[in-house]
């Protein structure tokens, strides 16, 4: 592992910088994916651009009604100790606190792990879920991109060679909305997901009709994914378990998954009906908990 | 190319000229001549090099020494004052909770970042705590045992 380290002093110096080097400098957030990649071979890089001087990226801002942004260099652990995060979006909370470990989470950024672009990114399923704008900065200027265009497949997106993600914006959803995220590993901690499934769950005025559901999933399909057939089961429906069964058949068949080390196909498609129903179950049940008041 | 960094080690300031894709790890071990970090994987997936970093637990083979320059890193070996083992130490002297003693360095570590923010710690905290740490000998019910039979009411102003 040998490379020249580039540190620039604000987003803008940084921005200049890319512009110049382009591919050729890899940008180093929390180091927890790049600096191993590096160090096993697997990536090369003659330049290593760190954002570690760039505190104007590292804020969690609620922005009202509008919703809540969350600068790319914020920490795992600061995204999940977060009383904003855990107000408005207890799922991305939860996230972020089931990546590695306590060392992992407090070096990891939420931006490097959409960057990563890992088909197991814990905190996407959370942002999917959630509809959330990433904003893409570069010298030529910035440009709004929905997460579900952003992943391309595994560790790649559509960040152009001069471009840097500078913040992660929530919109605030409207109503009773009640969400879970939920990772399968063979241990708590340092586990990359075996399966990750999220679900949210919004109430139409009563406790039993769905206006709307949401399914995300992660470490199931190359890039992480909504289940969107699998969603369209719930609309304005009496919520009932032959619904929940069936949005979680129709979400796995929606994935597609590899065998690897850590799990066979036909084992992920399982989990995914599992994890599914659990999460349906769950985020139904935080739906119904809900006070509207509580997301001003 | 060599570069300049200045390192805040257990409250010494080191200058140092080192290559800039060197881990806070290698420097700490190589050029400061601090072994007690230990090097496992050397992948962040053992937790053997955790040092604190503004008073945070992090893998120390996952940060570059460069990046690391004007913060506060605390190592074992700043654990002890003058002279005087921290509680943490002792306790873990007087459970037994040490066997070939590779990964006791980062998990004192770990353990001195959760007491630091949460001073009664339950058992299911001090795992959550201890998780990114990996004891391979499997010692860990007497570490447990250790933590929680700190007397923090005694041992206070150590802490």
């Amino acid at each position: 592992m040998r490379f020249e380290l580039l540190q620039p002093g604000s987003l803008a110096e940084a921005l200049e910088m890319k512009k110049d080097h382009r591919e050729r400098a890899k940008i180093l957030a929390g180091g927890t994916d790049l600096l191993v990649l590096l160090k096993d071979g697997k990536l090369k890089a003659q330049a290593v651009m760190s954002l570690g001087r760039l505190s104007e990226l590292n804020f969690i801002r609620s922005e009202g009604e509008r919703g809540v942004a969350i600068g790319a260099l914020v920490s795992h652990s600061d995204v999940a100790a977060s009383r904003i995060i855990q107000q408005r979006c207890p799922d991305l909370a939860e996230a972020c606190a089931q990546v590695g470990a306590a060392q992992i989470q407090n070096l990891g950024t939420l931006g490097g792990n959409l960057c990563n672009a890992s088909p197991a990114a814990d905190a996407a399923p959370p942002l999917l879920l959630m509809d959330a704008l990433l904003t893409l900065a570069s010298a030529r200027g910035e440009r709004r991109v929905a997460i579900h265009d952003f992943f391309l497949g595994p560790r790649r997106t559509v960040l152009e060679p001069d471009e840097i993600l500078q913040e992660i914006f929530v919109p605030q959803p409207v109503g009773r909305r009640g969400a879970t995220y939920l990772k399968l590993g063979r241990r708590k901690a340092m586990e990359i997901a075996i399966v990750g499934v999220g679900v949210a769950i919004h109430l139409n005025g009563s406790d039993r009709i769905v206006s709307e559901c949401r399914i995300a999933m992660s470490s199931v399909a190359p890039t992480p994914l909504r289940a969107r057939r699998g969603e369209a089961i719930f609309a304005n429906q009496e919520i009932r378990d032959e619904l929940i069964e069936e949005a979680a058949e129709v979400a796995a068949e929606e994935a597609s998954p590899i065998s690897d080390v850590r799990a066979t196909r036909g084992y992920r498609l399982d989990m995914i009906r599992v994890l599914c129903r659990r999460a349906a179950r769950e985020a139904l049940a935080r739906a119904r908990n809900h006070k509207a008041e509580g997301w001003r | 190319m060599k570069i300049p960094v200045t390192l805040k080690v257990n409250g010494e300031t080191y200058d140092l000229i080192i290559a800039p894709y060197r881990t806070l790890l290698d420097v700490l071990r190589e050029e400061i001549h601090l072994t007690g970090s230990k090097k496992g994987c050397d992948a962040g997936d053992c937790g053997a090099c955790t040092v604190l970093l503004d008073g945070k637990p992090v893998n120390a083979c996952l940060v570059l020494a460069a990046t690391a320059q004007d913060r506060e890193i605390l190592t074992i070996e700043g654990l002890a004052r003058n002279g005087k083992l921290h509680p943490l130490q002792e306790a873990f002297v007087k459970e037994g909770a040490v066997q070939c003693g590779f990964c006791t360095p980062g998990i004192l570590m770990s353990l001195k970042a959760l007491l630091d923010s949460n001073p009664a710690p339950t058992l299911e905290e001090i795992k959550i705590a201890m998780a990114g740490n990996l004891c391979r000998c499997t010692g860990y019910s007497k570490m447990f045992k250790a933590v929680e039979s700190l007397d923090r009411s005694r041992d206070a102003g150590l802490f």
